[in-house]
Order: C-alpha cells, then sequence, then structure tokens
C-alpha cells in the first residue's frame, strides 16, 4: 500500500513540473524578411468603411494588404554602415492578378516621428495592422510600398536621427529601394520597372534628396515620376524662417534640427543650445518619447538666456556666412539643382509648418537652373476643388490620396492598368 | 507516457454541477448524486467528509474509479448564420482515494480527484470566436486529518493541491473577422477543506463540510493572430474554484436503509470578471476582443440534494440519487464558453460485495439541463445579445468502481 502511495503521489508532483510552453505562432515564411502584416481586402475595407475614410465606399476595390519587414545595411553621415530596416507593403486578394503583370513601386518617405513605435516597422510589427499611406498606395491602388524607417528608428533606435540631413535620407531610401528589389526577386514577387518617389513633410524633403541622390551619382535606378509633398527642401530659407521669430511654434521640430545637425558636424551641443535643454536632448531624442512628450520638457522661446538656443549661435547664423550650421543648411538644401524626372511638388495652399511657397520657390528655383526642367506644383486643394485651406497635419492624408491619383494615372498610360 | 495517461487523469468535463465544479467523484457519489456528505461508508469518506474517517471500521481503505463522461452537444438556435452546435465530448476521469488505519483518535486520508473542469469546443463560425476551445483541466490531491473528539463527534481538516491547465482558443476568420488566440496555461494552487460530523444517534449522522476558494491563476503563453501575423505573449487568466459549503443530514433505518439530504452553497460570486492579461501590448486590434476585461457577475448558488442507499441483502447495495442544480451564470454574462443553465440531476448505482474484503460496481448519473432563452438585449456578448436559445447539452455519466478494504 505504502507503494502504491508513493506512486500515486510522485506521479502527481512529476505532473505538476508544467504542461510545456505553447508553440511559437505560425507565420509565413519568406527570404530576406519577416512577414509582419497580413490581411485580406475585405478586413481592410471594413474598417476604411467605418472610420467614413473619404472615397472608399461598399462598391470600392480594395486590395489585401502583406507587409514584410526587410532589413538592410545603409550608411550614415560620416559614412558607417549601419543596420537599418524599412517596410515593404504588397497588394494581395483580388490584386494579386497584377503580379503576372509585375507591379508598380512607390517609395514612401515617412514624415517626421520622435517615438520608435511610430516607425512603419516598428508600428506594423507591434500591431499587425497597416497604417499610413500604405494603405492608401497598397490597398487603394495596388502598388507596393517601400517604406524604410531611417537611420534613428526601427533596427538602428540606437543611432541618432538624422533629421531633415539629405545624405542620411537619401542613403535609406536608395538602399532599401535596391534591398527590396533583391528581396521581390527571391519570393517571386514580380517588379515592372516602375519606381515612383514621394514621402511628405520631412519624407518630402527625404524623397527629393533621393531623386537628386539618384540622379546626380548615376545610380541603377530609374524613378518614373516623383512628387515629394510639403518639404523643407531650402533648409537655409527654413532656418532663416524658423530662428528669426521669437517664438517656436513647435519647438521639437526646431531642436531636433540643431541636434541632427550639432551631431552631423560634431559640434557640442552646449555650443547650440542653453541649459537645461542641451544637456536633454539625448534622452528626449532617443526614441522614447512622442512630439506631445518632448515639446512641454523644451521652451517656445527661440533665444536669449533663457530661450532654446544660445545666443551667440543664433547671431552668428545671421551674421556669420562660415558659421557650420549656416554652411550645413545651405549643403542640405535639395532645391537647387535641375531633375531631368517630372517632378510634381505637391502641396496645400493652408500649410503653416512648410510654406506653400517651399514649393513654389523650389520650382522657380529648378527652372531657373533649367528652363525645360519638368517640374509644376500641385496644389492639393485645387486638384481635389476643396475650397478651403487646409493645414500642414490635414493636409498629409489628402495630399497622399492626390499623389496615389497622379501615379496610377501614370502607370494606368503605360503599363495598362 | 506519464503526460498521456496524466492528462487523462485531469477531468475535463463541463456540467455536471451549475459552474464548471464537478460534485461526483467516486462510485458511491456518483449513484447519489454527490448527497454523500453525512453518510460515507468507503475510502471516497476521505474527500466527501474526512470527518467521518473516524467512524470507519478499522481497516485500511483503498478505492479506484473511472468516469466516462459523454457530454452532448449544445445547440444555440438564432438565425444563420449565427446559429451553431458545440462538439460532443467524451472523456474518461478516474479517481483514487485511500483511508489508513486509525492511530489512536486520528486518522488519515487522501484523494486525487477532478474538483472542476470544463471544455466547449465549438467548430461553428460565430461560436469559434469566442469559444472555439474553452478548456479548464484540474487535478486535486486533497490529503486529510481526522481527529475523533468522542464516538459521537468527530472534525477533519485537509489541504488541497490543485494543479490546473487551461487552454482557450478562438478563432473569428470563419465569421469574417480575421483574429485568433491559442492561449495554454497552468498552475499549482492550494487551498483547504474543514469537515465535522455529529452523531446524535447511532443512526442519524448530520454533517458539515467547506472547501476553501482556490483563484487558478493560469499562467502561460497566448499566441494572438491578426490576419495571417501571430505573435506570442506571456499570458495570465485567473479563474476562481469557488468554495463551498455542505450541510448534510443522514438517516438509517435498521442499517439497511438510508436516506441523506444534502444543501450545497458554491460561492461562484467570486467569479466577478475574465480578464486576460498579457506582458505587454497586445496588437491594438485585437485589444477589444482579447484584453478588455469580460463581465462575468456569477451568483451564489444553491443546490439540495437527496440520496437513498439501500442495502438488498448481503452483498448487493443500490443507491438513488436527485438534486435540483442551480446556474451561476445570468444572462448579461453567459458566453459560449459556458453555455449553462438551472439542471435536474437523476442518478442511480449499485455496489457488489463480492467478497469480505473486495466490492465493486457501477452507477450513472443524467444531468438534464433546462434550455434557456435569452432574452434580446440583455447579453454583452455580440451574439447573444440579439437572443437566442440553448438547447440540449447537460451530462451522461457512467462510473465502476472498485473498493478494497484490508
Amino acid at each position: 500500500m505504502k507503494k502504491i502511495m508513493a506512486g500515486m503521489i510522485m506521479g502527481s508532483l512529476l505532473f505538476f513540473a508544467g504542461c510545456g510552453d505553447l508553440h511559437q505562432p505560425v507565420n509565413e515564411q519568406v527570404d530576406g524578411g519577416e512577414v509582419v502584416v497580413d490581411l485580406d481586402g475585405n478586413t481592410i475595407k471594413q474598417s476604411l468603411l467605418a472610420a467614413s475614410f473619404p472615397g472608399v465606399d461598399e462598391n470600392t476595390t480594395v486590395c489585401g494588404y502583406k507587409a514584410f519587414k526587410i532589413p538592410y545595411i545603409t550608411t550614415d553621415e560620416e559614412g558607417n554602415e549601419v543596420a537599418v530596416s524599412g517596410l515593404m507593403a504588397i497588394p494581395t486578394g483580388i490584386c494579386e492578378a497584377f503580379n503576372t503583370i509585375g507591379f508598380s513601386v512607390v517609395s514612401d518617405d515617412h514624415g517626421t516621428i520622435f517615438k520608435n513605435a511610430e516607425a512603419p516597422v516598428v508600428d506594423a510589427e507591434t500591431n499587425n495592422a497597416p497604417s499610413g499611406a500604405a494603405i492608401i498606395m497598397t490597398s487603394l491602388s495596388a502598388f507596393v510600398t517601400l517604406e524604410p524607417d531611417y537611420i534613428g528608428f526601427g533596427d538602428s533606435n540606437d543611432h541618432y536621427h538624422p533629421f531633415v540631413l539629405k545624405k542620411s535620407l537619401a542613403n535609406a531610401t536608395v538602399d532599401f529601394i535596391v534591398a527590396a528589389r533583391e528581396f521581390a526577386l527571391k519570393n517571386n514577387i514580380r517588379l515592372n520597372g516602375q519606381l515612383y518617389l514621394t514621402g511628405y513633410s520631412e519624407g518630402g524633403f527625404a524623397a527629393m534628396a533621393t531623386l537628386q541622390k539618384i540622379e546626380m551619382e548615376h545610380l541603377d535606378i530609374n524613378v518614373t515620376l516623383a512628387a515629394p509633398m510639403a518639404g523643407p527642401y531650402d533648409m537655409n530659407t527654413s532656418a532663416f524662417g524658423v530662428l528669426s521669430q521669437p517664438t517656436l511654434v513647435v519647438p521639437s521640430f526646431v531642436a531636433d534640427i540643431g541636434y541632427a545637425y550639432a551631431k552631423a558636424s560634431h559640434q557640442p551641443l552646449d555650443s547650440v543650445f542653453n541649459e537645461p535643454y542641451g544637456s536633454k536632448l539625448d534622452s528626449l531624442f532617443d526614441g522614447s518619447l512622442d512630439r506631445t512628450e518632448i515639446d512641454p520638457q523644451l521652451t517656445t522661446k527661440t533665444t536669449g538666456d533663457d530661450g532654446l538656443f544660445r545666443q551667440d549661435f543664433h547671431d552668428n547664423f545671421f551674421i556669420d556666412p562660415n558659421q557650420w550650421f549656416r554652411q550645413a543648411v545651405v549643403e542640405n538644401s535639395v532645391h537647387a539643382w535641375a531633375p531631368q524626372t517630372r517632378v510634381r511638388l505637391i502641396h496645400c495652399r493652408g500649410d503653416e509648418v512648410i510654406p506653400y511657397t517651399m514649393s513654389l520657390w523650389t520650382r522657380g528655383t529648378m527652372k531657373t537652373i533649367k528652363p525645360t526642367a519638368d517640374v509644376e506644383v500641385v496644389p492639393v486643394e485645387d486638384f481635389l476643388g476643396i475650397p478651403y485651406d487646409v493645414g500642414h497635419a490635414d493636409c498629409g492624408p489628402i495630399a497622399y490620396g492626390v499623389a496615389a491619383q497622379i501615379f496610377a494615372a501614370e502607370r494606368n498610360a503605360t503599363i495598362g492598368y | 507516457m506519464k503526460k498521456i495517461i496524466t492528462l487523462s487523469m485531469m477531468a475535463s468535463v463541463c456540467l455536471m454541477a451549475g459552474g464548471y465544479k464537478i460534485p461526483e467523484q467516486s462510485l458511491n457519489s456518483m449513484a447519489l448524486g454527490a448527497a454523500y456528505v453525512a453518510h460515507t461508508t468507503e475510502a471516497d469518506t476521505a474527500y466527501f467528509n474526512p470527518a467521518n474517517m473516524s467512524f470507519l471500521e478499522e481497516s485500511q481503505y483503498v478505492e479506484g474509479g473511472v468516469t466516462l463522461a459523454h457530454l452532448p452537444s449544445n445547440v444555440y438556435s438564432l438565425v444563420d448564420p449565427y446559429s451553431g452546435e458545440s462538439k460532443t465530448e467524451n472523456i474518461l476521469i478516474p479517481d483514487f482515494h485511500y483511508v489508513s488505519a486509525p492511530m489512536g483518535d486520528v486518522r488519515w486520508g487522501v484523494s486525487l480527484i477532478a474538483p472542476a473542469g470544463l471544455t466547449k469546443r465549438w467548430d461553428t463560425s460565430y461560436q469559434k470566436l469566442y469559444a472555439e476551445e474553452f478548456t479548464l483541466k484540474n487535478l486535486e490531491l486533497n490529503p486529510s486529518l481526522a481527529y475523533r473528539v468522542n464516538d459521537q463527534f468527530s472534525v477533519a481538516a485537509g489541504v488541497r493541491m490543485v494543479y490546473s491547465e487551461g487552454i482557450v482558443n478562438s478563432d473569428g476568420n470563419d465569421a469574417g473577422i480575421p483574429v485568433k488566440r491559442e492561449m495554454k496555461g497552468d498552475t499549482v494552487e492550494f487551498g483547504y477543506n474543514l469537515a465535522m460530523t455529529y452523531k446524535p444517534t447511532s443512526d442519524i449522522n448530520l454533517a458539515v463540510t467547506y472547501r476553501s476558494k482556490i483563484d487558478l491563476n493560469e499562467e502561460g503563453q497566448a499566441n494572438l493572430y491578426f490576419g495571417g501575423v501571430g505573435q506570442q505573449y506571456d499570458a495570465e487568466v485567473s479563474v476562481p474554484l469557488p468554495a463551498a459549503l455542505n450541510i448534510a443530514v443522514s438517516k438509517t433505518w435498521q442499517d439497511r436503509f438510508t436516506l441523506e439530504f444534502d444543501y450545497e452553497k458554491t460561492y461562484w460570486s467570486s467569479y466577478q470578471n475574465l480578464d486576460f492579461n498579457y506582458d505587454r501590448p497586445i496588437q491594438a486590434p485585437l485589444q477589444p476582443i482579447f484584453d478588455f476585461p469580460l463581465a462575468r457577475d456569477w451568483k451564489d448558488t444553491d443546490t439540495f440534494r437527496i440520496g437513498a442507499t439501500a442495502k438488498m441483502d448481503n452483498r448487493l447495495t443500490a443507491m438513488f440519487g436527485f438534486a435540483i442544480d442551480e446556474t451561476p451564470v445570468p444572462d448579461e454574462t453567459i458566453g459560449f464558453e459556458l453555455p449553462d443553465s438551472d439542471a435536474k440531476i437523476f442518478s442511480m448505482g449499485f455496489r457488489y460485495q463480492q467478497t469480505k474484503q473486495l466490492s465493486w460496481g457501477a452507477a450513472m448519473l443524467y444531468d438534464s439541463k433546462e434550455s434557456r432563452t435569452l432574452t434580446p438585449g440583455v447579453a454583452e456578448n455580440d451574439v447573444l445579445a440579439n437572443g437566442g436559445t440553448f438547447d440540449e447539452g447537460g451530462a451522461f455519466l457512467t462510473t465502476i468502481g472498485i473498493a478494497y478494504e484490508f
């Protein structure tokens, strides 16, 4: 009897050791990346209908959406290799039929973000759901969409983000286009060779920087059409405009420019910023906070003893053409060249952050350099027949709609769908 | 092999009593519909009323049994495609009990039983969204010690060591909702039980037993899918094994016929919500479905049982039972994982004394669930909020057992 009891209790206790771990989720395996979103078109359509998304009704064709995280290598301002990540979204479901012809590609550079969770790959990895412009381009317009996280976000979150620094942004975009093409080849995603460049705000700047790099360095990449949107293409003018004002509307934007430019130019932060702000910036811009969390920790006063920028830094910018920041903003401007590719500068007339005149100025500069350059400004309100001016934040989603229509019209005229 | 065997020992059955508690854990208790607290006569005394161990003969008792639980499907009727039918379940549940010989006024015993369990599996589209599988398996090791105060009065206490395993699977894809959950967790928890028996006369037993509440804090992993992509999280969810109070009285006539009445209060009100927690925020689109707490607000229940034991001759004993069992589940929070309803329980069985030491027997129990019609607009579940009716379900249980006394 004692043996029976001992066996019974031992058996029970052995079993108490646990039932084993659950197997890992069964996700589709791909070569050179990872599936992070995979949704059918009907699910996306229902969510767009629930959100009263403009232009979507029960009869709208909505493609399924599959997105991949693709890790790749790019180079930063100093020429160092950096392991970064990008999101490649492809149309699925009824739109997979276009795979036989080949998909056109839209390279979409994202706008200003501060929090790593807002980066395209991180957001998709976290929520397994599409967000932002890729829905418009991929689900509603059947483009393959490429969204690099940029240096400083995603896989390179430990690196400072080179905010509106054209070399790093262009490198991250061009290297992702190359990486995505290799990924497509390995995974039977057929591309038709068409490449459209776009992006909003910082992304508009990055898209223009990308086009400039492709053309100036004669890279083996053919751009079908570029439609940068609401970008600060002339950084020199932008800097003059901001620093000449006594107050800063969005201090995080301006602080990040000073921070990134100082890092890239190896200038000490305490030579640019007053305390206590200068010593805070490494932690404010480490990717853990969003804009609404950063702005309250800065001041809206531009300069002076209690301003964001040191008075001597501020004054030298205006009086010394050889000041490092003055030179840097000139070097990083992307408006003063003559593109061979057709460029459509999409911008809202009511933009209060990056004025509409920035696109007019860019077009004018480009046409001055090369009168035959095919560069035009597309006012969003005029294109869509909106009877009022639209501000920077509200303009983003509808500007993407304009870009998608322009790209789709070009694709339809050339590819046939 | 060990795991296969022990898994089968864990109850994963549903609705043998209101909620997910399983009162019947032996041949006699099955035959008597669990009206088996005041007058207990075999090794299963260690579980049903350890105070009665003091009044058993001066032998060692050992008993084992196995129950086949046949659980017919539940049918939910609304309109297509919202109607559905759960899967039929057939599960084997063993039990084991032992009572030692007395050591002065002290006597100990131990039971290995499955005190609660739940398995509900649906393969129909809208039901799968909530409960493709909802399983709670439990195995309890319950050693107890009785102290004989005098010839009329005995008290006992025991330790409850419960191993529990939970499985929750949900799949909305067939309903056009691209979400899926796979969750598995387990835990070991402890509680206690108390018992006392008073025998005012040699033919009357008065008994009170109490089992403490045990919170089953299941910890494990969850795979959550949105569309075709899933992520794994460390996850936990807590469900209570409720406290229960039994008050019972038995009367024996001419040492041949015994009648027992049993009132059981089960404190289901401890089950207030079903709240899954994860080690990090889950995918935003899934939060309303798999993360937000679900109210349960169960009610305490009253169960009334009556059991009759008749010694037909020196070898054969017949047993009959009947119980009226209340459901703890209110209309507002009823779900597909446990579409419970009030029940009437009918049982019968026999024990045959093969030799002086060895006896064996069989019992059957029928748990007859009432149909439950939901008023539209009452239930919080998005499908059940439209109303509808749950029919069928219930349980047919067949137990065989063997006991040895030495």
